[in-house]
């Protein structure tokens, strides 16, 4: 452990929890403007969160300690992974926190417990949600998978602080494979965060609903702490997207000037993604469940076409 | 005095093994296990002194034969695999002290003590065994007293067949290891596992006729069906050792032949990792569709299997790339991964005989609710489930994130080829990593949690203490050996860099009871317990809950191509032009692809030309005379042919 990552890891997620509701709403507002509505206020999800915190939590008789234990959980691994993604600076990196595939893995620990916790209470649609993030979460693994490889290949390294070093103080992307693994970052992020054409974040309709139908017996504290986690995590996924594509002013020194510079430009940059994603989900409906595979395998065309790229150049 | 440990150790087995043979009394059988017991406590000193101290004991030979010794050898590679059977053993032996008094008779209960040890010593001195003859004669034990272990519930019709289909396997496996060593002691002119420096074509035949000699032990696709069926015909202490210890020993057998090829070629690694990748995927996505938890823990087993012949297959790749470091971080993932394997399979296979034992069923979608009536035992579930989905910071994910560190390496291999080879491989190994997560959840989900599908489930209690301590061992060294995987690989030796898990570990545990604690202190208002939401109906029943087969129906629709359904008819008829219907059934199942495609049409003719030969067998001793003379007359012409 030195001293950047000491400070790294006070910042870093600090930033990643304070910022990430914020974009959760931010997407909200671009899809009500699209859609000829208001929308929320922008601090909306800020106001929800403090509500939910104040209310007590309602268990099902038939629930056990997972669903208890689940909330505490997944906010833990999202503040874990929150240190893997640099945001605000680039540290040295220490004891392999930012090994990718660790990062990969505990977002399916997150999974995981959220599955089980969607089992618990024996409701229906709880099963049904845990079913279905399951199998898509399957499906869409060897994407990832091969997408974090391609970019692990592209900027030779498995840790994302030394791969984010790479690319820090460059405008643009340091290789032109790298759009093409941005592609397959963009769409792994729709994916993760359950947003169309995998899944409808505002819908309560029992067809379409995967992560929204996990969460349904959850209330309260708990629940608020399960929707942080998620804006974590949307957050942490368009930070691997935004350092990849548009690392500009991404700051490598601890610089009290820098490290604000830094995380400004990347509260603009995040903005911006945010715009991008709302009018993304205004343009598309739904895809069917079964015809989501098809989806991936776009994905998974990108970035295995950056490997190769980079195998044969 | 290494050597003192190791004979100790033998010794407490074979008393373990003649005990309960001489007195039928349950404090014989309890001494029995004791024994074995003992036994892992002198390997683990035994094996853990080797690996530490890399000084290798050495045993006297014992001649028996003319140019044919008996002889015990333990190199780093034995000692990891005894360090693995040491492992194992003592969770096994302390939940079969109270799991075995559950069998149908004093005579049984006596046995299985008496094979358990027995089958343990086959095991241990396989791995020990330091030329081929005692190789084979050890294996042969091994499988013999595994299979009489399997047919320990000789009565049901199932088992029956089980046993004789575990028993056709085994001896194929054997056959082809014969096959295979016979021609690498034509080759050297010697039965010792020395360092093989031929070429590869003529090292290819032994290659492939140990690979699948091996690979059926190990239950590679397409030789995995005995798996399924031995599985759950055997009870759960003697799957416990049987998937997690004698897959492995397959295992070692084939590393202990390929560590000693100095020139392997290409073809051999494409060959392991196209083999082990399919067995992988294959296994994962039958198990996902299985309603027996010990036939879908089988599956499971043929899947982990799977991911070390992957790891296998590229250590065999990067040899022969000549990238030394990535072989050496393959070769390191797979055999963790087998130790891994074995800590937590066996931990799964207790738990579930503890759930079986408990609710008199196998199916999965009779169970529910046991998290509330059995809290301990789903604990321990609950740990192998995180274990074997492979998930940070237990030992299954230390494993296979060895792995994966390879394959992202791996780019580096300067064949266009091979590397989309490599892309294809990378994408199933992450296919059947997410997919045992599926099945894992859907397994623990189902299994433990929400409300009791069946009375049989409702009334389950709490197993007895010993069965309890039995797979906290395995358990407990799941979690130690995720957290300290970094310290366990520099002590056995291999400087890789690699995430310090117990970091990880800390800075989640830290998190975790800081928020907790936050959160408590500013709680205002208690919890509340309220029905479950059940969309208007006062009360929901558990035949409204997410069942087994209603969670894996997304997978089994996306791998349709893979579950083919195949409809049988029958159909008798009065008269000869079929019009007159007499009797028939119609059954739309599973499609069993490799039984019939693949083992049923040998056995047909295998059975066809049997036929044919049993007519010779007339039962008159003139004939067999006859015979004999014209074997002698034939054998002259053919000597005198030659010489």
């Amino acid at each position: 452990m030195n001293i950047s990552f000491l400070l790294f890891a006070l910042l870093n997620p600090l930033f990643a929890l304070l910022a990430a509701p914020l974009y959760m709403a931010l997407i909200r507002k671009v899809k009500a403007y699209a859609q000829g509505r208001r929308g929320p206020k922008l601090f909306q999800v800020y106001y929800d969160l403090r509500k939910l915190m104040q209310k007590e939590a309602v268990y099902s008789p038939t629930s056990s300690w997972i669903m208890r234990f689940t909330p505490y959980l997944n906010l833990s691994t999202l503040l874990v992974c929150s240190l893997f993604v640099p945001l605000v600076f680039v540290p040295e990196p220490a004891g392999g926190l930012g090994n990718i595939i660790v990062f990969l893995y505990l977002l399916a620990l997150e999974r995981f417990f959220t599955a089980l916790g969607g089992l618990d209470a024996g409701s229906a649609f709880g099963g049904m949600g845990s079913s279905r993030s399951m199998s898509l979460a399957a499906v869409i693994e060897p994407t990832m998978v091969i997408s974090f490889a391609a970019l692990a290949f592209v900027l030779k390294s498995l840790n994302l602080h030394q791969m984010f070093a790479l690319t820090a103080g460059t405008v643009l992307p340091i290789s032109p494979t790298l759009v093409l693994v941005s592609i397959s970052l963009f769409i792994i992020l729709i994916v993760e965060t359950g947003r169309l054409p995998v899944d409808n974040p505002a819908t309560h309709l029992e067809l379409t609903m995967i992560n929204e139908a996990m969460i349904l017996e959850q209330t309260g504290k708990n629940l608020a702490l399960l929707e942080l986690a998620h804006a974590l995590k949307q957050f942490l996924l368009m930070g691997i997207l935004i350092n990849t594509i548009l690392p500009v002013g991404l700051s490598t020194e601890i610089d009290a000037g820098k490290i604000a510079v830094s995380a400004l430009l990347f509260l603009l940059k995040a903005g911006l993604l945010a715009i991008i994603i709302g009018l993304f989900e205004s343009a598309l409906a739904k895809m069917r469940l079964f015809r989501l595979p098809a989806f991936y395998v776009m994905a998974f065309f990108f970035s295995a076409l950056t490997i190769l790229i980079e195998v044969f150049a | 005095m290494l050597e003192v440990l190791m004979y100790g150790a033998i010794a407490a087995l074979i008393s373990g093994t003649v005990l309960p043979l001489l007195y039928r009394s349950k404090n014989t059988r309890k001494a029995s296990f004791g024994l074995s017991l003992i036994s892992s406590v002198l390997l683990l000193g035994f094996a853990g002194a080797i690996l530490y101290t890399g000084k290798e004991p050495v045993f006297p030979a014992i001649r028996y034969l003319p140019g044919l010794d008996f002889t015990l050898a333990a190199d780093r590679l034995a000692a990891g695999f005894i360090l693995l059977i040491a492992a194992v053993v003592p969770g096994v032996s302390i939940y079969s002290i109270e799991y075995v008094e559950h069998a149908k008779s004093e005579a049984r209960k006596n046995l299985q003590a008496a094979l358990t040890n027995l089958f343990i010593l086959a095991m241990l001195m396989v791995v020990l065994a330091g030329n081929m003859v005692g190789f084979l004669i050890f294996w042969e034990i091994m499988s013999l007293s595994s299979l009489l272990l399997v047919l320990h519930d000789y009565s049901s019709e199932e088992n029956k067949k089980a046993g004789f289909f575990y028993f056709v396997m085994t001896n194929i496996s054997t056959a082809f290891l014969f096959l295979g060593f016979i021609i690498l002691f034509r080759l050297t002119g010697s039965a010792e596992f020395g360092p093989l420096e031929y070429s590869a074509s003529e090292l290819a035949l032994p290659f492939l006729f140990l690979f699948i000699g091996f690979g059926v032990k190990a239950g590679l696709v397409p030789f995995h069906k005995w798996l399924p069926y031995a599985h759950p015909a055997a009870p759960s202490s003697v799957s416990a050792l049987m998937s997690g210890v004698m897959l492995k020993v397959a295992v070692y057998g084939f590393l202990r032949f390929l560590l000693s090829v100095s020139t392997p070629e290409l073809w051999w690694g494409v060959l392991i990792i196209t083999a082990g990748s399919l067995s992988a995927l294959f296994g994962v996505i039958y198990a996902l569709k299985e309603n027996d938890i010990k036939r879908l823990l089988a599956y499971s087993s043929i899947e982990n299997i799977g991911i070390i012949f992957t790891g296998i297959g590229l250590y065999v790749i990067f040899r022969v790339e000549g990238l030394e470091s990535l072989a050496l971080l393959s070769l390191a993932g797979s055999c963790f991964h087998a130790f891994n394997h074995a800590l937590f399979k066996s931990l799964l296979f207790l738990c579930a005989g503890s759930i079986v034992h408990a609710t008199g069923t196998r199916k999965i979608e009779a169970f529910g609710g046991l998290v509330k009536s059995m809290p301990a035992t789903s604990a321990l579930f609950m740990v192998g489930s995180v274990s074997i989905a492979a998930l940070p910071p237990t030992n299954g994910f230390a494993g296979e994130l060895l792995l994966y560190q390879a394959f992202f390496q791996s780019f580096a291999v300067t064949n266009p080829l091979l590397t989309v080879f490599l892309i294809i491989a990378l994408s199933s190994f992450a296919l059947t990593g997410a997919l045992a997560a599926a099945l894992f959840v859907k397994l623990f989900g189902i299994t433990c949690l929400a409300m009791p599908r069946s009375e049989k489930s409702s009334l389950a209690k709490e197993v007895p203490k010993h069965m309890l301590i039995g797979p906290a061992i395995p358990a407990a060294l799941c979690i130690l050996g995720g957290l300290f995987s970094k310290q366990l690989l520099s002590l056995a030796g291999w400087e890789i860099e690699f995430p310090d898990l117990l970091l990880l570990g800390l800075l989640l545990g830290l998190i975790y009871a800081a928020l907790f604690l936050i959160i408590r202190s500013k709680e205002t208002s208690p919890a509340r317990i309220s029905e479950t939401w059940g969309c208007g109906i006062p009360t929901l029943a558990p035949y409204m809950e997410y069942s087994s087969a209603g969670f894996s129906e997304p997978l089994v629709m996306i791998f349709k191509n893979i579950y083919r359904t195949k409809i049988v008819h029958r159909a008798e008829y009065f008269d000869r032009q079929e019009s007159l219907f007499r009797n028939g059934n119609v059954e739309i199942r599973l499609l069993r692809f490799f039984e019939e495609y693949l083992y049923i049409p040998p056995a047909r003719a295998i059975e066809s030309f049997s036929k044919y030969v049993s007519k010779l067998q007339n039962g008159k001793l003139d004939s067999y005379v006859l015979y004999a003379f014209l074997a002698v007359i034939v054998l002259i012409i053919a000597t005198g042919g030659f010489v």
